[in-house]
C-alpha cells in the first residue's frame, strides 16, 4: 500500500495541473481534481502532502547588499589578477625581454581592474550590464531608451547623463531637448556619436564601430579627428586599429548584420558572419562540419533573444542543421 | 536545446573571462552565503571559506570542462568545502562529528515571510516548530524554499536520492502539520 503510493506522489508533485490545484490558480484545474479527489479518498493523505511540499515555506531572503557583493569581487579579482602578475614576472626571468609584450597585456589588465574597481567604489558611475544572451531595456535619467543587446555594456556619470559610453551593442532612442538643445553623446573605442534626438543602431565588435541611422540626423566625431554626418538608413563603420571607415546608404544590394529593438536584420551576408554574430550575442562558438555551408547567403529579420527561434529561422533560410554539442553549434548541410 | 545564459556564462568562464567570471561570482556569492552560514553559524568563516571557494573556481576553471547543472554542481563543493573549513578548525573532531556539531540549521522568525500560503500560525510558532525538525529535515527544507533548488538539484547537493528528499520533504510537512493542529486545539483550550 505504502509502495503504491510513492510514485502518485512524485506523479502529482510534477504534475503542473495538479500545482495549479494546489495554489487555486486555474479554476478548471480545481475543478477537475476537487472531483478527482472525491473518487480517490484513498489518497488524501497523499494529496495533502503534495500540497503541503508544493506551498512549502516562505522565507524572507536576507541577501547581502550588491555593494558588499561588488567589495568581496573586488578583492577576489585582485588576487588572481595579483597571481597572474606574479606568473609573469618568473616567465620573464627565464625569457628574458622577448616577454615584454606578456608584461604590458598585463599592465593593461591591471589598469583594466583598477579602472573597474573605480567604477564599482565611485557611486557617481552608473553602470548597466547585460549577460551573454540577455536584453535589457532602459530609460535614461533624460528620457532617452537604450535596448542593450547580450554581453554589452552602457556607462554614464550620473552628472553627465548624456555623455554615455558603449562596448558590444545597443540601440537607442534620444530624447531631443527642444529648450537647451542639448547634444546627446555615445562614446565607444573607435568614435564619438553625436545627436540632438534620433534612433540609431551602435555595435563595437569585431575591433570596429559600426552605426546605423533610422531616424534624425548625427554626426560621428571619428579618433583620427575627422568628423562625418549621416542621413537616415545610413550605415557607417569605422576601425581606429586600422583606420578605415566605410559609408554606405543601407539598401537591397547592401552586406550588413545588424540587431534593431529586438530582431537580427540582415542583408547578404553569409552563415558565418551570422554566426559569428551570435557567438557575441549568446557565447556559443559555431564550427562548420560542412565548409560549403558557409557562404550561404542570408537575408532577411529575426526575432532575437530566443536562440532557439533564431536557430530555427536560419537553418530553414540555409537548407543546414546546426546541433548543440558540448557548447559549441555544429553546423551541416540537410 | 538547453541553451540557458547561464551556461554560456559557465563556457566564457572555463575559457578564462573575467567577465564571465564576475557574472557568476555575483549570481551566486548571496545564496551560498545564506547557506555557508546556516552550515557554520559563522560569518567570518563563511566569508573566507567563500573567498578560497572562488579563487578555487578561477585557478582550477580548466578542469570543469562542461558541467550538467551549475546550481547544484556550486552548491555541493561549496557545502563541501565549508565542511572542511569546519573540519580543519576543530582538529579533534572527525569529519562526521564535524557534521554533528555545525549550527543545527536553525531559523530565526525575522527570515519567515510574514505571508504564508500553507499555513495561518504565527511567525514565532511556525519558527518553533521549524526548528524541531531534524538537521537533515531543516536543510532539504533550507534548499528547496530558500535556495530555491528543485529536489533533483537538492538530491545531488545532500548526496541523497531523488526519493529520499521527497521523503524527506513528506516527512517535514506532516510533522509541522500534526504539530500546527495540537497548537490549533492548544490555543483553544486556552481561548
Amino acid at each position: 500500500m505504502k509502495e503504491d503510493l510513492k510514485p502518485l506522489l512524485d506523479n502529482l508533485l510534477n504534475d503542473s495541473s495538479f500545482r495549479n490545484w494546489a495554489t487555486k490558480s486555474n479554476k478548471n484545474d480545481m475543478a477537475f481534481w476537487n472531483s478527482w479527489i472525491n473518487k480517490n479518498p484513498r489518497d488524501i493523505e497523499t494529496i495533502y502532502a503534495v500540497k503541503d511540499i508544493i506551498l512549502g515555506i516562505s522565507f524572507k531572503k536576507k541577501t547581502i547588499e550588491e555593494e558588499r557583493v561588488n567589495e568581496k569581487l573586488g578583492m577576489v579579482l585582485k588576487h588572481i589578477n595579483g597571481k597572474t602578475g606574479a606568473e609573469n614576472q618568473i616567465v620573464k626571468k627565464n625569457i628574458g625581454w622577448s616577454v615584454k609584450g606578456i608584461a604590458a597585456i598585463a599592465v593593461i589588465g591591471l589598469a583594466f581592474l583598477v579602472l573597474t574597481l573605480g567604477v564599482f567604489n565611485t557611486s557617481d558611475v552608473m553602470v548597466h550590464k547585460t549577460a551573454f544572451g540577455e536584453t535589457m531595456s532602459l530609460t535614461l535619467p533624460d528620457g532617452t531608451s537604450v535596448v542593450l543587446n547580450g554581453n554589452s555594456e552602457i556607462r554614464y556619470d550620473k552628472d553627465t547623463p548624456r555623455d554615455v559610453v558603449l562596448k558590444g551593442e545597443a540601440y537607442f532612442k534620444v530624447k531631443p531637448k527642444h529648450t537647451t538643445d542639448a547634444k546627446f553623446w555615445v562614446n565607444t573605442q573607435d568614435l564619438r556619436v553625436e545627436v540632438y534626438g534620433t534612433q540609431f543602431h551602435v555595435n563595437t565588435r569585431d575591433e570596429k564601430t559600426k552605426v546605423l541611422l533610422d531616424e534624425g540626423s548625427i554626426k560621428l566625431l571619428l579618433n583620427n579627428g575627422a568628423s562625418k554626418k549621416m542621413e537616415p538608413g545610413e550605415l557607417v563603420s569605422y576601425s581606429d586599429g586600422n583606420d578605415t571607415v566605410l559609408h554606405e546608404k543601407v539598401d537591397t544590394t547592401l552586406k550588413y548584420a545588424l540587431w534593431r529593438e529586438g530582431t537580427f536584420t540582415f542583408n547578404n551576408i553569409n552563415l558565418k558572419e551570422m554566426m559569428k554574430y551570435i557567438e557575441h550575442t549568446y557565447g556559443l562558438p559555431s564550427e562548420f562540419l560542412d565548409k560549403s555551408a558557409e557562404t550561404k547567403i542570408l537575408t532577411g529579420g529575426i526575432p532575437s533573444g530566443n536562440l532557439e527561434i533564431c536557430l530555427m529561422a536560419v537553418q530553414k533560410a540555409t537548407g543546414t542543421r546546426i546541433v548543440q554539442k558540448d557548447n559549441t553549434l555544429l553546423i551541416f548541410n540537410k | 536545446m538547453d541553451i540557458t545564459p547561464e551556461k554560456s556564462i559557465w563556457y566564457f568562464f572555463v575559457k578564462g573571462d573575467l567577465n564571465a567570471f564576475s557574472a557568476l561570482f555575483k549570481g551566486y556569492y548571496s545564496v551560498l552565503y545564506d547557506y555557508g552560514l546556516k552550515i557554520s553559524g559563522n560569518v567570518a568563516l563563511t566569508e573566507d571559506c567563500l573567498q578560497d571557494f572562488f579563487i578555487y573556481l578561477y585557478d582550477n576553471k580548466q578542469n570543469f570542462g562542461e558541467v550538467n547543472n551549475i546550481r547544484s554542481y556550486l552548491f555541493v563543493s561549496f557545502r563541501r568545502a565549508v565542511f572542511k573549513k569546519l573540519k580543519k578548525e576543530r582538529v579533534f573532531l572527525d569529519y562526521d562529528e564535524a557534521i554533528e556539531n555545525r549550527a543545527k540549521f536553525d531559523f530565526s522568525p525575522e527570515e519567515i515571510a510574514i505571508k504564508q500560503e500553507l499555513t495561518t500560525m504565527k511567525r514565532t510558532v511556525l519558527t518553533e516548530l521549524l526548528n524541531s525538525l531534524s538537521v537533515r529535515e531543516k536543510e532539504t527544507v533550507f534548499l528547496r524554499y530558500y535556495s530555491g533548488l528543485t529536489p533533483n538539484q537538492i538530491s545531488t547537493v545532500m548526496g541523497i536520492s531523488y526519493q529520499s528528499v521527497l521523503n524527506t520533504l513528506q516527512k517535514a510537512f506532516v510533522k509541522l502539520r500534526k504539530a500546527s493542529e495540537s497548537e490549533a486545539i492548544f490555543s483553544i483550550l486556552n481561548a
